[in-house]
Order: structure tokens, then sequence, then C-alpha cells
């Protein structure tokens, strides 16, 4: 029981943790991205397609990266280069992704939001594990060790921390964010590919279901710091995990799915709370 | 920093501006959507030609239009208001939903105007705790009511499969409310209600209370520039809070004009996102009561055009996600620069 549920647990985290590794970044960089859930169903059906073209669960995932990280790109040029609002553009592309997804499955495809693609390879798996989530072990130590010691992670850190600073001091601020944002786009890519090659097994149009804004729920909670998120994703795979395990014993499954979003509220405010006490006894 | 500029510029070039503005966005997603309908084997210009003919083409047609734009120009004004004072607010969402709930519940036992109320109030219930944590303790209110509208999904999803459903129905849903409690037809075949009337009163109300009122003044100050707002003795969290509790008032009664007038109940997937088209039609009205009536008008012809579209050609209605979400990028991106 214990196990099955850790096994589960772990299997959700995957994804969870690539897409927050990715909006942590970006937030570091200094734009929340609200994008990841657009992302992640690209990343989903891109892999879902060219694993099943290729009959390869490797260019599958690589595909759904590639096209994770060209959204994201896109996503944050409109932002950086053009003044869109970072939540209006990542909630727009949300949208228009989503709509151009359920239009190709319905108009191209002609299936009704499921979409089975023959040949699909799923991801290997050693011991139980697959590659998605190795690479999700070791982002986290990479990430918070470059973030810390490396001048692309001094450079990242400055441009979040100080975006007209770091523009005097000659940093390119506005490129460093678009690197940023690409790369969250890339990362969310990747846990969406997980969804379809390491989870599921085809694609349907709801599948993130919210994954991309938990990641999100994620960074917040763990205050943008890789290891804290990384455990935070950990607290709602298990979450996750348990409520579908006990969806059958009348423990409300609906409930359980708010929290991720009830802890975003509770962080904010805690952090909102002690930063003002801050600033009071500063003043005073 | 952009605005100084603007006092040398004749008001006629102002108001050609903010149309520009305005139909620029629309005109780059028609482009973007052509191209998908293009690259899928469709011809845009005929889908488009029978989008129109769908959307205003006869009473019936227009009747249907009417209808569809009911529900944003609810949410578009929700939007508006807080957009107006400064206030982000993305939740307009989760106040249409438990409004709708909630209104659905209430009707069932004490008739339609208890509904209506009751509807409102759980709108201004979903905005407050944002709201006054924002002017309290100034936390993201883009972050917090982004996520108020997953709790409310939550919430409601869990009420209406357990207290509020229906006796032997099989899905999520209310039991139907009497005829005596549903807002009345007003063409009695083509489905427009009451709830159109209810809409475009509150625009008119806003369009009055937002230049006309001191507190609608305070409310575009606290927009511009809360800090000199502060500095000129309005006091800034009161402004937000009541945007807010305004908002969500609005934004339920949205919710409770789609229970009472259309759905007749309250059933999970009660909205479509009209929350978040909301957002769009603000954007593309830039938050005045004339734009948000008119980019109403122009989604809802979408949608239902869209919807009988779907009958006549192959062209899933999808492409009405593709075509919103377009707009609300591009209302928000600066083209040009601004001097």
């Amino acid at each position: 029981m214990i196990t099955g549920l850790l096994t589960s647990a772990l299997l959700l985290w995957t994804p969870l943790a690539l897409a927050a590794m990715g909006g942590l970044l970006h937030r570091v960089g200094g734009v929340v991205n609200i994008g990841l859930e657009g992302q992640m169903l690209v990343g989903a059906l891109i892999g879902a397609l060219v694993s099943g073209a290729t009959g390869n669960w490797a260019l599958g995932v690589l595909a759904a990266a590639a096209a994770g990280g060209a959204v994201g790109l896109l996503m944050s040029l409109c932002v950086t280069r053009l003044g869109a609002n970072e939540i209006i553009a990542g909630l727009g592309f949300t949208i228009v992704l989503s709509g151009l997804i359920g239009y190709l499955l319905r108009s191209v495809f002609d299936v009704s939001g499921t979409l089975r693609v023959p040949g699909l390879d799923p991801l290997p798996r050693v011991l139980g594990l697959d590659p998605l989530f190795l690479l999700a072990v070791v982002l986290v130590p990479v990430v918070a060790w470059s973030l810390r010691n490396t001048a692309a992670g001094l450079r990242l850190r400055a441009t979040g921390d100080g975006f007209d600073a770091a523009t005097a001091l000659g940093i390119p601020a506005n490129g460093i964010r678009d690197i940023a944002g690409t790369v969250a786009g890339t990362l969310a890519g990747i846990a969406g590919s997980h969804l379809v090659l390491g989870q599921v097994g085809l694609f349907n149009e709801d599948m993130v279901a919210g994954r991309g804004f938990i990641a999100l729920a994620a960074f917040y909670f763990g205050r943008a710091r890789p290891l804290p998120t990384a455990l935070a994703c950990l607290l709602f795979a298990v979450f996750d995990a348990t409520q579908a395990r006990l969806q059958t014993s009348g423990v409300p499954a609906q409930l359980i799915q708010t929290l991720p979003y009830l802890v975003v509220i509770a962080v904010l405010t805690a952090t909102a709370v002690r930063d003002a006490r801050g600033e009071s006894r500063r003043a005073g | 920093m952009s605005v100084s500029a603007g006092s040398n510029r004749t008001k006629y070039s102002r108001a050609l501006t903010s149309a520009v503005r305005a139909v620029v966005p629309f005109v780059i997603a028609l482009v973007i959507g052509g191209t998908v309908l293009l690259a899928t084997g469709h011809n845009p210009v005929e889908f488009y030609q029978l989008l129109v003919r769908e959307a205003f083409g006869g009473t019936d047609r227009i009747a249907a239009t009417l209808s569809a734009a009911t529900p944003l120009l609810f949410t578009g004004l929700a939007t508006a208001i807080a957009f107006r004072a400064g206030v982000f607010n993305v939740g307009v969402e989760g106040g249409f939903v438990f409004g709708g709930l909630i209104a659905a519940t209430v009707a069932l036992h004490a008739g339609l105007l208890a509904g209506m109320v009751a509807g409102a109030l759980a709108g201004v219930l979903v905005s407050a705790l944002p709201g006054w944590l924002k002017a309290r303790w100034n936390v993201d209110e883009v972050v917090t009511t982004l996520m108020f509208n997953f709790v409310v999904s939550g919430v409601t999803g869990w009420l209406v499969t357990t207290f509020l459903q229906a006796k032997g129905v099989a899905n999520s849903a209310t039991t139907l409310i009497p005829q005596g409690s549903w807002l009345p037809d007003l063409l009695p075949p083509y489905g427009l209600t009451a709830g159109v009337l209810v809409a475009l009163a509150l625009v008119l109300l806003y369009a009055l209370w937002i230049k006309h009122s001191v507190l609608g003044y305070e409310l575009r100050q606290t927009g511009l520039n809360p800090r000199f707002s502060a500095a000129q003795g309005i006091r800034v969290g009161r402004v937000i809070i009541v945007s807010m509790l305004v908002s969500g008032a609005i934004a339920g009664l949205g919710g409770a004009a789609h229970a009472l007038g259309v759905v007749h109940r309250f059933v999970d997937g009660f909205s479509p996102g009209y929350g978040f088209t909301g957002i769009a039609v603000a954007l593309l009205g830039r938050n005045s009561a004339v734009g948000v009536t008119l980019g109403a008008v122009l989604f809802g012809a979408l949608a239902s055009a869209g919807t009988t579209a779907q009958l006549f050609s192959d062209i899933p209605l999808d492409i009405v996600d593709v075509l919103s979400g377009t707009v609300m990028i591009f209302a928000v991106v600066r083209l040009w620069r601004q001097r």
C-alpha cells in the first residue's frame, strides 16, 4: 500500500518538478510564468506524435522540448519586447494553445478530445523509474548549484532582483529573460511529454488538468528556491496520489485538489505580512 | 512615463487611437485564425462570411448573439471595474461560477429575486478575501484571484456532487429551477433573457458612476497612480476593496443570470471560461463602458456563430478560443512605441 502510493507519487512528481524548475528559473529572472499549462499541453501532443511517428521515445521527448521551448520564447518575446503584461500573455497563450490543439484534434485527426497514437514508444523503465524522473532528480541540485555558483546564475538573479540596475550594468536583461522563458518552456514541454510517454500512453486535451498551475503553486510555495520547490512538488504529488486512492472511500477528491491553491494563497499572505512587518520595523 | 505627452493631443486623435488599438488585435486574431484555417484546408474568407451571417443575419441570429454576449457583459464589466482601479482581478471566473451555484440553489427555494441577490453576494464572497489581502497587506492579487478560481471550481464541483446534487440525475447538476423563478425571455423562441437588460443597465450605471461620482474619480485616480492618489488623500485601500467587492458582485450576478435565465440549474462545467473571455473583453474595450459593450457583443457573436457554423461546416468551435486568446495577447502588446 505505502510502496504503491510512493511509486505513483514519484510518477506524478516528475512532470510537476520539471515544469516547476522551469517556472522557478523564469521567476528568478523576474517573470511569473502563467503559460506553463499551455506549454505542457503542447509538449504532450508533440511528444505523442513524434514518439509515434519515429517509434523512438527519446526523439519524442526532444521534439516536445523543442516545441515547448519555441512557445516559451514566443511568449517571452511578447513580454520583454512588446511590453505585454506577463499574466495576460500567459493566460492568453494557454487559451490559444488549448483552443488550437482542440481544433487540430477535431479538424485534422478527426477525434474528439482523445488521440491514440499508433506505434507510440513509451519511456523505458529501469527498476520502475524512467529517464525523465532521473532528469528531474538531477536537475534540482544542478539548478540550485548553478544559480549560486555560475556567472549565468548570477546574471539571472541580477536581472530578477533589479531589472534597471542590471541593464545599467550592461547585463542584457531582456535577452536573459528570453533565455529563461525559453528554458521554462522547454522544461514544461518535457514535463508534458512525460504525461503521455511516461504515464498515460495516449493524448487527451484535458490531460494537463491544471498541473501547470500546480507547478506555479510549487515554486511560489518553495519561494523560488530549487530544493523547497521540488519538495513542494512532492507534497502535491502525494496529495494527488492519495486522493486517487481515497476516492473510493468517500473522501472528497475535489476538496483535496484545492489544497495546493490554498497553500499558495497562504504562502503569499505570510510572505507579504512578513515583508510589511519588516518594513514598518525598519521605518520605525 | 508615457502619459505626459498626451496633453497636446486632440480629443479626436485620442479617440481614433483607442479605436485603432481595439481593432488591431482583432485583425491580427483574424489573420492568425485564418492561417490556421488555411493550413488545415479550409477557406477562411468563406468561414468568416459564414460567421458574420450566423452572428447578425436576421432577428433570430442577433438574439442568439446578444444572448451569448450577456454573460460576457457581466464578466467583462466585472473585470473592467477592477482594472480601472489598478487591481488585476483575474478571478471573475470563480465569482461567476460560485454565483451561479448559489443562485440556482437559493432560487429553487426562495424564488427569482432572492436567487439573484444570493448570486451577487456569493460573487462578493469570492472577491472579498483577495481584495482585503491586497488592500491590507499588498498581497499580489493576480495570483490569489487566479488561485481562487481553482478553489471555487473544486468547492462547487464537490457541492454539486454531494449536498446540492439533484436526486436521480446521473451527472453533477442541481435540481431544475421551477419555471416561475426563471429570468423571463424577451423574445420567447430565441432564448434572449432579461439578463441582458440587467447587464446593460449595469454598464450604463458604470459609465455614470465612473465619470460623475466621487468614488468613480477616486477609482480612476487610484488606477492611474496609487501613490499619488494616497498623497492626495484618497484612501487607496478602501478604493481597492470597494472595486473588488463591486467586481465580485457583478461577476456573481452574471452567474446568477446565466443560471436563472439560460441553464435553469447549476451543472459542473457551468462556464466555458466566461471569466477569462471577460478579461479579453475588458482589455479590448480598454475598460470603458462602450468598449466593454462592443467587446462583449463581438465575442458573443463569435461564440454564437461559431456554434452554428460548426453545424454547417466541419470547422470545430475551438477556433473561437484561438481567436479570443489571440485578441487577449495582442490587446496588451505594444506594437508601436508610445511617446
